[in-house]
């Protein structure tokens, strides 16, 4: 995992930040979430994970100290579950989505949603296979943090998102320009 | 004809100065190949069988002639001369080199042109009517709301790595030029009572392994809301899009594992959620934007002309014109003079198709060159890319067209071919792709070379050929009343034979008519299948009429008769297609 991750508020800059959050994959569960590496509380578990242990004793107590956010599979149908992604707004501090590979978009359509269907206005963090030349559409549709792929070179990351200084569709971040505000 | 803003310079520019910067990240290895191929076939730019290829796009078939002027320098700069005008309103070059393509696109940029989702998983180049604005037929000039969704679609964030490519087509008029039924989303624009512009929407067509035609599956979609409407298929399509199988992954492959009526259902559950929310947002297309951008489609300053009929043109041109160029002159009216909407103008297509010399669409330099100063001369400057990989002078005064004929005969662009058997639609196949199983430019000229006789072609009427180098079906042969394929079979190249296949208002797949055949049968075999065409037919019944009327049953048992009789030995082996 990133010791650093890019952090991109809607209305602030992208900077890097220390990462506070593990990625867990769900494996080896029997005894709930597993230690994790030296100085990491917070977690982001599977999203099926929290559907079938959030109700374990252990888990609530962790969630209720703001340790515990959830993370979406690509392939995950966030609209299915949505009572209890309403239910985890008040609980999660972060929320992931997964890139399995960086070119497999589905998780543009989850960030979207969860900014305009669920009005997440917590962190939505890109995880996986996230490459620099896809930070700009990420922020674009409703990311706000980004923990890069480990080969990718974080210098030149920040850099990707002024590379457009105009749009022609709206999306979470941006209108579209027009005529009349140019 | 649209003009960019300084937002679309802006973004074009800036869009250049991206490419470069991943480019160079290539070049000096800190972008692997694997991670490079997406972004760069995000801007038209493949690897192929000899060189890298780039696809510039021609949004909606519309070009300045400074633009081709521009195509014309790139041909020579940095290809070898000549450029390749494609089904989709695209131009492609064969031979480009990695390193001067950020140039060439900056080149592109100084002429408002990109080469932006040319290619790729996202939304390509918007195809319309290659004669919208001035058709005859036409109900609803199409051009604004391709611009406007041109605007929608490009870096479109949510949507830059679809399950697959995904294609629009827009029509406005009576007769579908547009091949609308064969693309993921076709639009088909109308008027309702109020008057008001609304769209009707296909979604689910395609070509390829699995030849599908579009379903409707919304109606009376008024324009203002068309990015909310397409937001929601789009996104419907890019969650549940199969990404585990590539030949699965098309919009079609979905919209028939759910059936029309439930995908539309998902669509609209979705669109309810975004335009309830939307309703006074942004995301609706304002007036004000209708505005600026369909003030670069009003008509140019025509003359207030007398309209003549081309039996009237014929006989007052005759004067000036000896007993073979008279002949020639009439066929090229007959076929290349289309109809126009203002009186005493005509809309005139240049053919690409000469016969048995250049690969159907090529056009060179010095062609382009040519072509860009006819439109200067006798068009407002400006001409259109068809589908059927022509190109056309839209507004062309009826008195000057024998002054046009003669110069754009000088250039090997007036043969009079046009819907005719020779006017061949063909990927470039095996000469260039890395895809093909087979060739399709030779197959083309062999056909051409047979069916030279310009008599015997009109005789035939209105019949089109559509060759393809390999299932993709960029040719769409599926689509052509007669159909040719290139398929491999133990390293051998044959081809296969669809019949019945149209484009238009009765769009219909071909059917395959049995065992492929060797490419020096081809010739043999076409002339079989129009022989028994003559003799079947009644009257003037056109080449698919008589196909439907008959079925595939006399024109099959023509074709393997005479190719068996030619070359039993081959037949013997590998009959199967
Ligand atoms: C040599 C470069 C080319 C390559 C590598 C290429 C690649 C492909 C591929 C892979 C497909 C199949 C897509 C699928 O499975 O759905 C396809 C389809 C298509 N291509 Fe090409 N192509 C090339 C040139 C062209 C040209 C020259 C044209 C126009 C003459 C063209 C127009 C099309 C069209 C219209 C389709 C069918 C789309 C549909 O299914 O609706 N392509 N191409
Ligand atoms: S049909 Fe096949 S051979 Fe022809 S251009 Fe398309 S991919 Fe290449």
């Amino acid at each position: 995992m990133n010791k650093q991750i890019i952090s991109f508020p809607k209305d602030g800059k992208p900077t890097l930040i220390a990462n506070e959050w593990q990625v867990w994959d769900g494996e080896r569960d029997e005894g709930g979430i597993p230690d994790l590496e030296h100085g990491f509380h917070k977690v982001l578990v599977p999203f099926h994970w929290w559907i079938t242990h959030h109700k374990n004793t252990d888990v609530i107590n962790r969630a209720s100290k703001g340790e515990i956010g959830v993370w979406f599979a690509a392939d995950d149908d966030i609209l299915k579950h949505a009572d209890i992604i309403e239910a985890g707004k008040a609980l999660w501090p972060v929320v992931g989505a997964h890139f399995p590979i960086f070119r497999d978009g589905r998780s543009f359509s989850t960030a979207a949603l969860l900014r305009d269907r669920f009005d997440w206005q917590g962190e939505v963090r890109a995880i996986g296979d996230v490459l620099i030349d896809q930070l700009l559409q990420g922020a674009r549709v409703g990311f706000d943090a980004f923990e890069l792929r480990p080969d990718q070179k974080l210098d030149v990351a920040p850099k990707q998102f002024d590379l457009f200084s105009v749009v022609t569709q709206n999306s979470w971040r941006d209108q579209r320009a027009t005529i009349a505000t140019a | 004809m649209y003009k960019y803003d300084h937002i679309d310079q802006t973004l074009v520019d800036q869009r250049v100065a991206q490419f470069r910067d991943q480019v160079e990240r290539r070049l000096n290895g800190t972008l692997a190949e694997e991670e490079f191929r997406p972004l760069r076939l995000q801007n038209g730019l493949y690897h192929q069988r000899h060189a890298y290829m780039l696809r510039v796009a021609i949004p909606y078939g519309l070009l300045s002639a400074k633009q081709l002027r521009t195509l014309a320098f790139i041909a020579d700069k940095y290809d070898r001369g000549y450029g390749h005008f494609t089904t989709r309103q695209n131009i492609q070059y064969n031979w480009v080199e990695l390193e001067q393509t950020p140039d060439i696109l900056a080149e592109l940029a100084k002429v408002e042109m990109h080469a932006i989702q040319t290619s790729g998983n996202c939304i390509r180049n918007i195809t319309s009517d290659a004669f919208a604005g001035v058709a005859g037929d036409e109900y609803i000039d199409p051009r604004p709301i391709c611009e406007l969704l041109r605007q929608w679609s490009t870096l479109h964030p949510e949507f830059a790595h679809l399950p697959r490519k995904f294609k629009f087509a827009i029509n406005g008029a009576k007769e579908d030029r547009t091949v609308l039924l064969c693309h993921d989303v076709g639009i088909e624009l109308k008027k309702n009572p109020e008057g008001e512009l609304t769209a009707d929407i296909y979604a689910g067509g395609g070509m390829g392994r699995t030849p599908i035609l579009g379903s409707l599956i919304k109606q009376d979609v008024p324009w203002q809301v068309l990015p909310s409407y397409l937001t929601a298929l789009l996104r419907v399509y890019n969650r549940f899009g199969r990404r585990d199988n590539l030949y699965k992954a098309r919009i079609k492959i979905l919209v028939k594992a759910l059936g029309p009526e439930e995908f539309a259902r998902q669509v609209e559950g979705e669109w309810a959620q975004l335009h309830n929310a939307s309703k006074n947002s942004k995301d609706n297309f304002t007036q004000a934007e209708w505005d600026r951008v369909a003030k670069h489609f009003t008509k140019p300053s025509y003359k207030s002309l007398t309209a003549v009929d081309n039996e009237q043109l014929a006989a007052r041109f005759t004067a000036d014109l000896d007993a073979n160029e008279k002949i020639a002159f009439t066929r090229w009216l007959e076929r290349n003079v289309k109809p126009h909407q203002v009186p005493g103008y005509a809309s005139v297509i240049l053919s690409l198709k000469p016969h048995g010399t250049a690969a159907p669409g090529d056009a060179t330099s010095a062609q382009m060159n040519a072509i860009a100063d006819l439109s200067d001369q006798f068009s407002f400057g400006e001409l259109r890319v068809t589908h059927e990989q022509n190109l056309v002078l839209a507004d062309v005064e009826q008195a000057e067209l024998l002054n046009l004929w003669r110069a754009a005969k000088q250039q090997n662009l007036v043969l009079p071919n046009i819907g005719l058997l020779t006017d061949i639609i063909a990927c470039p196949g095996g000469d260039f792709c890395s895809l093909a199983n087979a060739k399709s430019l030779p197959i083309a000229k062999a056909i051409q070379e047979r069916f030279d006789d310009l008599d015997y072609l009109h005789d035939l009427g209105g019949i089109t050929l559509n060759i393809s180098g390999c299932i993709n079906s960029c040719g769409h042969h599926h689509v052509g009343n007669i159909g040719v394929l290139g398929v491999d079979k133990d390293g051998e190249e044959w081809y296969q034979i669809t019949l019945g296949g149209e484009q238009g208002n009765d769009a219909s797949i071909g059917k395959v008519i049995g065992p492929s055949f060797y490419a020096n049968e081809i010739p043999d075999v076409m002339t079989s299948l129009i022989n028994t065409y003559i003799e079947q037919r009644t009257g003037d019944e056109p080449f698919i009429d008589t196909y439907r009327r008959l079925g595939v049953t006399p024109f099959k048992e023509a074709a393997y008769k005479n190719a068996l009789n030619k070359n039993d030995a081959k037949h013997s082996k590998g009959a199967t297609a």
